[in-house]
Formats: C-alpha cells, structure tokens, sequence
C-alpha cells in the first residue's frame, strides 16, 4: 500500500514539475481585473479600504480627479477660485448628471459632506483640522449641528467650502473619495441602510456604473455610464472585478488568461522574472505604503518598560538590514526606507522632487551598521541595568509578505544583537487593532496607506493626540511643528512649511519613535492587450478612466 | 412518539435561547472593537460605541437584541457592508453555500457508503485495500489543497471548468469544490460504514439469516444495512451541517460569495462585526440543532430500541 | 505392621492439578498483543508510524541546521545570499552556485530554512499536539458519551443541550477568546483542540452506548447487583473501544488539520515554530510554481495517517477478536 501511495505522490510531482506550462496569456475580450480584497463598503462615508475607495471611483466623480502623473485636475468641478487668505474655495460645476438623469449639483455636495461628518465614521478625520480643516468639522464630527459645517451651495453649480487654514494640497484632496457627493433625493428614497448594497440602491456619476453586486461578492461587473459626462474618452464598455486572495491563485488566472490584470508578490514575482515570456507583463508601481515598526514607549508598558529607552530602539532600528528584506523578501520592487516619510511620495510642487528623495538625511540615526547597534544596545544595557530583553513583535497575518518580513526581522536582530528575544504574535487584523491601539504590546508591524499626497499624512501619525496607534511618545516640540503646520502660522507659507516638516522628521527618527521599513510596491501583471491604467500612490489606488483594449 | 417529539422540539428552542445568551456574552468579549478604528480618536470610539449601545448594561442588549430577533431582524451590521441589513446578505450567502453543501453532501454520502458497502463484503480482498486508500487519501489531504489540484489541471492545464465560481454557470463551477468538499464526507463515511457493517455481518442474527438461506444484496440491504446505518447517521449529521455552513478556505479561493467567506470577512476584518458574528452563530447553531433534533427522531424510526428506552427514561 | 509415619503422607495440594499445562490460558492484553502482531497491515502501519517518530525525534537533532535557521552566505563584496527557495539537492563540490556543496534533501522553504529539518521538527510538534490533544479528548469524550447515553433521561437530555451549546461556538470565536488568557501558540492550539473535538468523540460513545446497554449481559450485571459506574465503564467501556479507537485515528488528522486551518487564520502555531498544518498551509501558497515545498509535509502526513489507520484497524481487530472468524 505505502507503494502504491508513494508513486501517486511521485506522479504527481512529476506532472507539476513536468508542466511549467507557459502559456501566454489570452487575448480576452472582457476586461478582469483582480481585486485583493472585499469591498466592504459602497457608501462613502463608511468605506475604509484600498478595494472599496477603488470601486467608488469608478463609479462616482468627485470635483476633482488625479491625471496620470497624480496630478489633481478638474472633473465635477469645471473649475475653482481661491480666496486671499487660501481659506475659501468656490467651485464652479460642470453639467454631470447622475444615472437616474437628475442633475449633479452643489447640495448633493453639501449632503454628501455633512452626513459623513455628522456619522463620525473611520475616515470622516480627513474633514478635520489635521487634514482637509473643513470650518466646523471636529464640532460636527463631536455631534454639533451638521448645519454649521462650513459648506454651502450659493446655487446649484456653486459649491463653496470654509476652511479653517489654508491648506496646500486641498485641491487634491478632493479626488478621495470621502470627498464625493451623494444624491440626496435618491439616497433618502431607498430603505434605511440599503444605500450601496446592490446596483438598484447605488447611483454612479462617474466612468462605469454597477451591472452585478452585491455585498461580499466575489465577482464585480461594471458597465460603461452613458451618461457621464466625459462618456466620449471612456473606450471600453465595461469590465469585472474578481476576488483573489492568493498571489499563487492569482499568476494561474493570469496564466489562463481569466485575469487580464493581477498582482503577485513574493515568489510569484520571481518566478515571473525567471520566465522570458510572462516578464514582458510585469509592471511594478510604487503603492507609498510605509511599513514601519512602531515602538511602544510606555515606562509602565508591563512587559517592555525598556523600550522607553532610546539606545535600545535606536539599536533595533540598526540592526535591521533593510536591504535584504526587500531583496530577499519582499520582492515585488518594494524600496528599504530610513525616512518617516516613504521613498516616491509627496513631491515638492516648486521643485518636484519627492518628500524623502534623500534617503542618506538621517543616516546617523536610521541605517544598518551592526557594530552601531551593538554600541547603542551596550549604552541601553548600562542605562537599564538589564543585559535581556524579551520583546513581543504583533502582527497582522492577512498576507504572506508581513510574516516573512517579521521572521526575518526577528532573525536579523537576534542574531545582531546579543540578548534581545523577539517573540512572534499573529492575529487577526481586528485584534491586531485592538492590542496596538489599547497599548497591549512592545512592537507592532505597522503598515500606513497615505490618504492624501503629503508629508502630513504621516508626520501627524505620532503627534500627542494623533492616531490612535500610540507609541506613547510625547515631545512638545513635535507637536508645535506639526499644528503649526496645519491650523498655524506656517500653513500658508509653502517653503517654512516643507523645511518644518523635515526638523519635525528628524526629531521623530533621532528619538526612534519608529524604525521604517520600506516602501510598499504593487507587482502587476498586465495582459498585453491592456494599456491605460493609472496607478496612484494616495487617495485612490487605480483609475480605470482611460483604460483601453486592443 | 408525538409527545417525545415536541417536547424535544420545546427543549431545542430552549437550548437556542441560552446559545444565543452566551454568544452575545462571548462575541462581546472578544478582542478588536465592532469597528474600524485604525483612523480614529479616542473620543470618536467612545461616541460610536455609545451610538451602536455598546456602554448599556450588557443585560439591557441583550434583551433589545432579543426583541430585535424576535421581530424577525437580524440588525443591521457595525462595521461590515456599510451597516446594511444583515438578513438578505446572509440569505444570499446561506444560499450559495447550501447549494454547494448539497452537492457535495450527495455526493459524499453515495460514494462514501458505496465503498464502505463494497470494502466490508470483499474483506481482506484487493477492492477492500483499494477503498481502504482512498478513503486514507481522503483524510491525508486537506480539500482545499485538493481544491487547488483539481483548479490547476481542470481549469487551467484542461481548461474544463470556470476558473473562479460564476454563479450564472453554477452546474459546472460548483463539481470542483463540492467534490473537494465531499473528500473527507466520502472517507469518514466509507471507513465507518464499512466498520459497522462489519460488525454487523458477524452478529447472529445475520448468520442466523444466512442460515436461513438468505443471502447477497438482500440479506444486506434488509439486516445489515438497517443496523450499520446508525452510528453512520451519527457520522452524517455533523458532517451535514459543517458542509452546509460553508468552507472557508475553498470559498475564498475559489470565490464563492458564501457563509463560510462572510464568517471569516466578520472576524478578521478590520473590525469584529459583532452583529455578522452573532447572527452567522445563531443560525449555525439553529442548524446544528436542528440536525440533532431530526437525528433522534431518526433514531427512534431506525432502531426501536432507543424509543424503548427513551419511552423508559 | 508399620506405623504410617509423617513423612509418608504428602498434601496433594502441592500438586497444582489446576493448571493445564498443554493448553495456557493467556490474560487478555497478552491476546490483544498476539492477535495484533499476526495482522500484518498493522504491524505495517506500526512500522510507518515508528519510522516517522523516530525521524521526528532524531532527525533535527543531527540535522547540521536548526529549523529556524536562515541559511546564507556572504560573498567577498560583503553581499549577502540567502538559500531561498532552492529544489531538493545532494551536495555537489562543482561550484555552480554558492549552495552547490550543500545538501537539502527536501530543498528549502521561501525563508531560506532547511526543509528537512523543519518537515521532522513539524512532525515531532504535530505530533505532541495530536497525541496530547486527542488523549485528553478521548478521556473527556469517552467518559460524557457513557454516561449521558447509559443514565439517559433527564441527565442525557442536559448533558446533549450543553454539547449543543459547547459546540454552537464558532471555533474562532473560541480561540480569539483563549488568546485573551494564553500566548499564541502550541498551548493555545492544544486548549482550542480540547474545547472543540472531543464533541465527535462523545457523540460516538453516546451511540455506542445506546446501542450496548439494552444487551442481555448488561442486564445481567443490572441484576447481579452491579453499579452504574461499574457497568459503564467495566462492562460498557470495554466493548466501545472499536469504533472509539476509530474514532481517534480519525481525530488525528482532524486536529492536525485544525491547527493547520488555525495558521491559516494566524492564531495557530507562531513561526519560526513549525508543524506540519504550518508547513502545508506555507507550501500551498507557492504550490504551482514551487510544488516541492509542499510534498514534504504532505507525505508525512499522509504516511502518518495512514500508519495510524492499520494500527487502528489492527487495534480494533485485535480487542474484538470475533471478526478474524469470519
């Protein structure tokens, strides 16, 4: 019997080794297009991730939109004036109409804004004074009258917005979604709680409109919106979103020519490279997310009291070669990062360059020098009086990726530095959550998706009352750069403001706060019969607008 | 018999009753909040917690949430779907894995009891060891790892079946994973039967039988299978409910929008869905019950002897 | 004539004439034993389990890696190479690469760890959880099946609601729940075991149970005066360890399986730990294009299994010798 059940095994190997099959992928008529995740919402003021922000793009306009280098250009907004001061903005709308034929106007705006306010949802802070500084909307967001919120609509074509300070990058802000209108009429027409649950409950203004959905679907299909107002530009009637959770999974489809656009990671990416034929669809895009280890700094922390002490965070940040986790690891182009802010993200808008162009700026602090870190963990030892360290590192296991990343971690410092222990904690993303906002662990694998294209999106993670990631790390000067960067004296002065941002970074890594990582990357197979899909680092992830089919 | 019937009935509503209670007590205990709250300040938490009732007295939930179910509501969602109404997504879901549950329950069942018919009266001979390995294979390998053999070669190396579920073509995309899922059905089934029936044909009242002159497919279908089938049902009746209330791991590769999928979207999302969780538990447990219950009538027109002894009890 | 005297008597009790020296009654292990070692498909299975325990024990102690070691080499530029990935090889001292003089029978996972070592460092932990678990399980399983089936009535009716309510708690509520008490890992992954498998195991006894205790002898030991614990567990006990046997060779794959599913969802073993559930769930995420990774885990599984199926089957034949009459 142990025979015959070794040569079923054999057999099998043979025909999986034996069938490195490189079929091309198939020219299909139909665009798909895999998804990573669920969209969990379709309601804008509930919408929380990469898929869901996606979708809603696709489907509604909001006044402005991103072209193909990430610029923020018009798209419901015609056009738009600034006040003196940069504290009001007037935008003047096209002729858009929603797929039910009423007319987009300024108060589906002003709806869409004061119920996003008004239910306090996880993205409603964009609003707030450490973003968009909407006049009000903390208050509203605390339960004020929504009324206050500083938005109104003078006449159905002009919609006007009060801001608290000026705000540079507002313009593009307004290409995330949170920022999009809702048909008020139709949105209270339909039941309680239905709006965004199937194509009958969801008007789109935009591109594509949905043809099948249903919440949790695996399966996506949109059509082409006849009635948007750029209908002329979009060329393909129509594609579908597929669910794909596995980047094994997702080459095979792309291989069979199921999926026209998929992204792999990790050993997919290279086994891609090694295959002459599939490489020519490889693509990567810079996705700017910053993953990072975050640091918990509470003196009373009950297992890791010691990670208040700076030697010993600085040593971690340096016994750890960045390098070789993204070569080795990662794979998928990612980029090691010594910056608070991640590698091709935020461009200067006078002189183009990017936020953290210089990855040498704090070399000093954040780099990987083995006998470095031995000396900072010699001062940590001597200032804590303890030669061991056991230190628990969370996770979140929803990929592959962050459990390699965190085992090479754990093997690149224990055997760099001499008495540190790392001990390995995955969980689910919910309980992850709940330990690293509620102070339960010693250091957390931390990834952050810009929302917006600027530094800020980071820098005010780690202010006092900033996110509620707490690394419980408190420092006044930080916090004055910061406010005075959004609310205060800098916020209108565009090159103080940039100059601030970086002595606010260096007193964030001289203090180790957090020890970057790298920048995330996407790795994306693209059938070649595919062109025109624009990749973004904030704010929406992928545009579809100009997408063609040969 | 109706008597036993209904207070059972009356006894499995009771048991529903305190299940309900101690879930809504657990799912409030486990770790991660109802919410996403990656993006927020600790005074929105507190403000939305009020919102959704989470600081009342957990008794004074309870009892609302009771009023809720009874109106025939399950609530709407905390974090998941945008805070829709839970029934119709979980009727729609229910129905996707139920369709593919019973496929695969039929097929398990048939070819389960099909070898483990013919391995216990060809004992010891080639087809017994044949049967033997393949229902062992069946438990060796896990299904969704079967799942994805059976996509690489029908779907891929033979392109024969849709790659991912499509629910408009729903025949031919849903023989790769029922038949994934029927494998270990199949070998727990075939190993049991054949273990029963073995047991059973050494009884004397089989050879008794026999030496009445009875024999072949009527001696087993009418003496052997009879008594064979109860321990079997016991095996089949889990296996039922666990293979109507979804797999996780296949639907989610292979892409069905089932229960199974929406379980594992509710707990390891970015937040806890209490409302998901608890609604998808309360149905589970109905079911399971519900299973149970029709597994002890079962019993009772199977084997007289138990309604002897329950009548007793 | 002569006096009988002492000495000419014997107690013919010294002379055991109860004993019946041509045909030696043997205690009932002892025939167990026999009857077990005759059957060559258990000796089989005993043997394929044997194999696999002793690699499991010795194997990663003269493995020339540990199982969490990442293997890598520096070049003279100061450029490191990580063994990542590479397919089974016998070490070769042509320098084709820099791990060409190296042997890894089963190849190297996608962390650059020896997959020889980490298939028997996970056999040995899949193994330990299984045993540990299922024991348990079986003593608890074993013991509410009895004796909710033989009491019956109002006993058996609370005793089954319980099972229903212990068994309508989703797993992973169950774990998530555990985790907020115990760190993640084997003990974790053992005490989520306990709470969810011994259900199966006590609904077999139950049925057996049921089945058993309206015999004739059971009834007979009734009126001799025996008492209930006595009858289940000397008279009723006996009798079910057939389909209970079964019954763990079958929760063996199950807990197995579980803890692999439990990795899946990322409350099961913590890595750079291994088991075999982990080392399947880690391989079946590159299986088409690395499909070597996986082959190892599974094999040892399914020899396991299979391995533990003759022995069960051995077993059960063994303590019922009544089937070998057929």
């Amino acid at each position: 019997m142990r025979k015959i059940l070794m040569t079923v095994l054999l057999l099998v190997t043979m025909i999986f080794t034996g069938c490195g099959g490189s079929d091309s992928a198939g020219g299909n008529s139909k665009l798909s297009v895999m998804l990573g995740s669920n969209v969990v919402s379709l309601d804008s003021a509930n919408a929380t991730d990469i898929a869901s922000f996606e979708l809603i793009a696709d489907c509604i306009d909001g006044l402005m939109q991103l072209d193909s280098d990430g610029k923020a250009i018009p798209a419901l907004a015609e056009s738009f004036d600034v006040s003196e001061d940069g504290k009001t903005y007037t935008f003047h709308l096209r002729d858009a109409k929603w797929t039910n034929g009423d007319p987009v106007t300024a108060d589906d705006f002003v709806f869409a804004w004061r119920r996003h306010c008004q239910k306090a949802e996880e993205y409603s802070y964009v609003m707030g004074d450490t973003v968009a500084c909407v006049k009000n909307a903390d208050a509203v967001i605390k339960g004020a009258d929504p009324k206050t919120l500083g938005v109104s609509a003078p006449d159905p074509k002009t919609f006007v917005v009060e801001l608290d300070a000026p705000v540079p990058f507002f313009p593009s802000l307004m290409t995330f979604a949170t920022f999009y209108p809702i048909n008020e009429k139709f949105y209270n027409s339909i039941a309680e709680g239905s709006y965004g649950t199937s194509p009958e409950t969801f008007l789109s203004n935009g591109a594509f409109a949905l043809a099948s959905y249903v919440p949790g679907a695996a399966n996506i299909q949109l059509k082409k919106n006849d009635s948007y107002w750029n209908a002329a530009n979009i060329s393909v009637d129509g594609f579908q979103y597929q669910v794909v959770s596995s980047s094994d999974n997702a080459l095979t489809s792309f291989k069979n020519g199921t999926l026209n656009v998929v992204s792999i990671s990790g050993n997919q990416v290279e086994h891609v490279q090694q295959d002459a034929e599939l490489s020519k669809n490889l693509q990567t895009f810079p996705s700017g997310i910053l993953q990072y280890l975050s640091f918990n700094q509470d003196p009373k922390n009950h297992h890791a009291g010691a990670l208040s002490n700076v030697n010993l965070r600085l040593a971690i940040s340096n016994a750890i070669d960045r390098e070789s986790l993204v070569n080795n690891y990662v794979v998928n182009g990612a980029k090691a990062t010594y910056t608070a802010v991640p590698v091709n993200f935020a461009p200067n808008a006078k002189t183009g360059k990017f936020f953290a162009e210089d990855q040498k700026k704090f070399s000093n602090v954040v780099s990987f020098n083995v006998s470095k870190a031995q000396e900072f963990l010699a001062k940590a030892k001597a200032e804590l009086g303890k030669d061991d360290f056991d230190l628990q590192l969370i996770y979140s296991n929803d990929g592959g990726t962050s459990t390699k990343i965190v085992q090479a971690i754990k093997s690149q410092v224990e055997e760099n530095l001499p008495g540190v222990k790392i001990n390995l904690q995955p969980m689910p993303k919910a309980e992850y959550l709940s330990n690293v906002t509620s102070d339960n662990y010693d250091l957390a694998l931390v990834d952050w998706k810009p929302d917006y294209d600027d530094p800020m999106t980071f820098l005010t993670l780690w202010t006092t009352s900033g996110c509620d990631i707490a690394e419980h790390w408190s420092n006044a000067a930080y916090d004055k750069i910061i406010a005075d960067c959004t609310t205060g004296d800098l916020a209108d002065n565009y090159d103080a403001r940039w100059n601030a941002l970086y002595d606010a970074e260096k007193i964030l890594l001289d203090n180790a706060v957090i020890a970057p990582l790298y920048t995330g990357s996407n790795a994306v197979l693209i059938s070649p019969n595919v062109t025109g899909i624009e990749y973004h680092v904030a704010g929406v992830d992928r545009v579809f607008k100009n997408v063609k089919l040969k | 018999m109706t008597k036993y019937v209904a207070k059972r009935i009356l006894m499995s509503v009771l048991t529903l009753f305190i299940i309900t209670f101690v879930l809504f007590v657990l799912i409030r205990i486990m770790p991660g909040d109802p919410f996403p709250v990656e993006r927020m300040s600790a005074e929105m938490i507190l403000q939305k917690r009020e919102e959704l009732g989470l600081n009342k007295p957990i008794l004074e939930q309870f009892v609302n949430y009771m009023s809720m179910l009874l109106s025939g509501s399950f609530g709407n969602g905390t974090s998941l779907y945008n805070g829709a109404p839970i029934k119709p997504i979980m009727t729609a879901c229910l129905i996707n894995s139920f369709k593919i549950g019973v496929l695969s329950i039929l097929f398990g069942t048939a070819v389960g009891l099909a070898i483990g018919i013919v391995a216990a009266i060809n004992r010891g001979k080639f087809l017994d060891g044949l049967c033997t390995i393949v229902s062992i294979l069946g438990v060796c390998i896990p299904s969704y790892v079967f799942m994805i053999f059976l996509q690489y070669f029908f779907s891929y190396k033979i392109p024969f079946f849709p790659y991912f579920f499509d629910p408009s073509n729903f025949l031919a995309s849903s023989i790769m994973p029922s038949l994934s899922l029927s494998l270990f059905a199949i070998s727990t089934i075939a190993r049991f039967t054949r273990n029963e029936m073995l047991e059973v044909m050494n009884s004397d009242y089989v050879k008794l039988a026999e030496a009445k002159g009875l024999y072949g497919f009527e001696l087993i279908r009418k003496h052997v299978l009879r008594n064979a089938l109860i321990p079997i049902v016991t095996v089949i009746a889990p296996l039922v409910v666990s293979l109507l209330t979804g797999a996780m791991v296949i639907e989610k590769i292979y892409g069905i929008n089932g229960v199974g999928k929406l379980m594992v979207d509710a707990i390891a999302g970015q937040g806890v869905d209490y409302n998901y969780v608890l609604a998808l538990s309360i149905v589970f447990s109905a079911l399971y019950i519900g299973a149970m219950l029709v597994l002890d009538i079962l019993y009772g027109i199977i084997d007289p002897r138990i309604r002897l002894a329950t009548k007793e009890g | 004539m002569r006096t009988l005297l002492k000495e000419d008597f014997e107690f013919i009790s010294d002379r055991d004439i109860s004993v019946d020296e041509n045909f030696a009654s043997q205690g009932y292990w002892k025939g167990v034993a026999v009857h077990f070692f005759r059957n060559k498909f258990a000796v089989t299975g005993l043997i394929l389990v044997s194999v696999i325990i002793l690699f499991a024990v010795f194997a990663p102690l003269v493995s020339s890696y540990t199982y969490e070691q990442i293997i890598s080499v520096t070049d003279s530029s100061g450029k490191e190479f990580i063994a990542k990935s590479l397919s089974p090889q016998i070490g070769a001292s042509a320098e084709q690469n820099f791990f060409a003089d190296r042997t890894f029978l089963f190849g190297t996972d996608d962390m650059g760890r020896d997959l020889w070592t980490r298939t028997w460092q996970g056999a040995r932990v899949s193994l330990i959880i299984a045993f540990v678990a299922i024991f348990i399980d079986m003593l608890i399983g074993t013991s509410y099946g009895l004796i909710s089936g033989y009491f019956g009535g109002m006993v058996d009716n609370a005793l089954q609601r319980f099972i229903e309510i212990a068994g309508s708690i989703p797993t992973l509520v169950i774990i998530s729940i555990l985790a907020i008490f115990m760190e993640k890992g084997i003990g974790l992954v053992i005490a989520s075991l306990l709470i969810t498998e011994w259900i199966g195991m006590s609904k077999i006894a139950r049925a057996e149970c049921l089945k058993l205790k309206e015999r004739e002898y059971v009834l007979a030991s009734r009126t001799l005066g025996a008492g209930s614990f006595h009858i289940i567990f000397k008279q009723i006990l006996p009798n079910t360890i057939g389909p209970i046997i079964t019954q763990v060779m079958f929760s063996i794959p199950v807990a197995i399986f579980t803890e692999a599913f439990l990795s899946f969802v990322g409350v099961g073993i913590v890595l750079p730990q291994c088991s075999i559930g982990s080392l399947i769930e880690a391989g079946f995420g590159n299986i088409t294009i690395l499909p070597y990774q996986i082959l190892p885990p599974i094999t040892v599984l399914a020899i396991l299994m299979l391995g533990f199926n003759l022995i069960g089957d051995g077993f059960r034949e063994a303590l019922a010798p009544k089937l070998e009459d057929m």
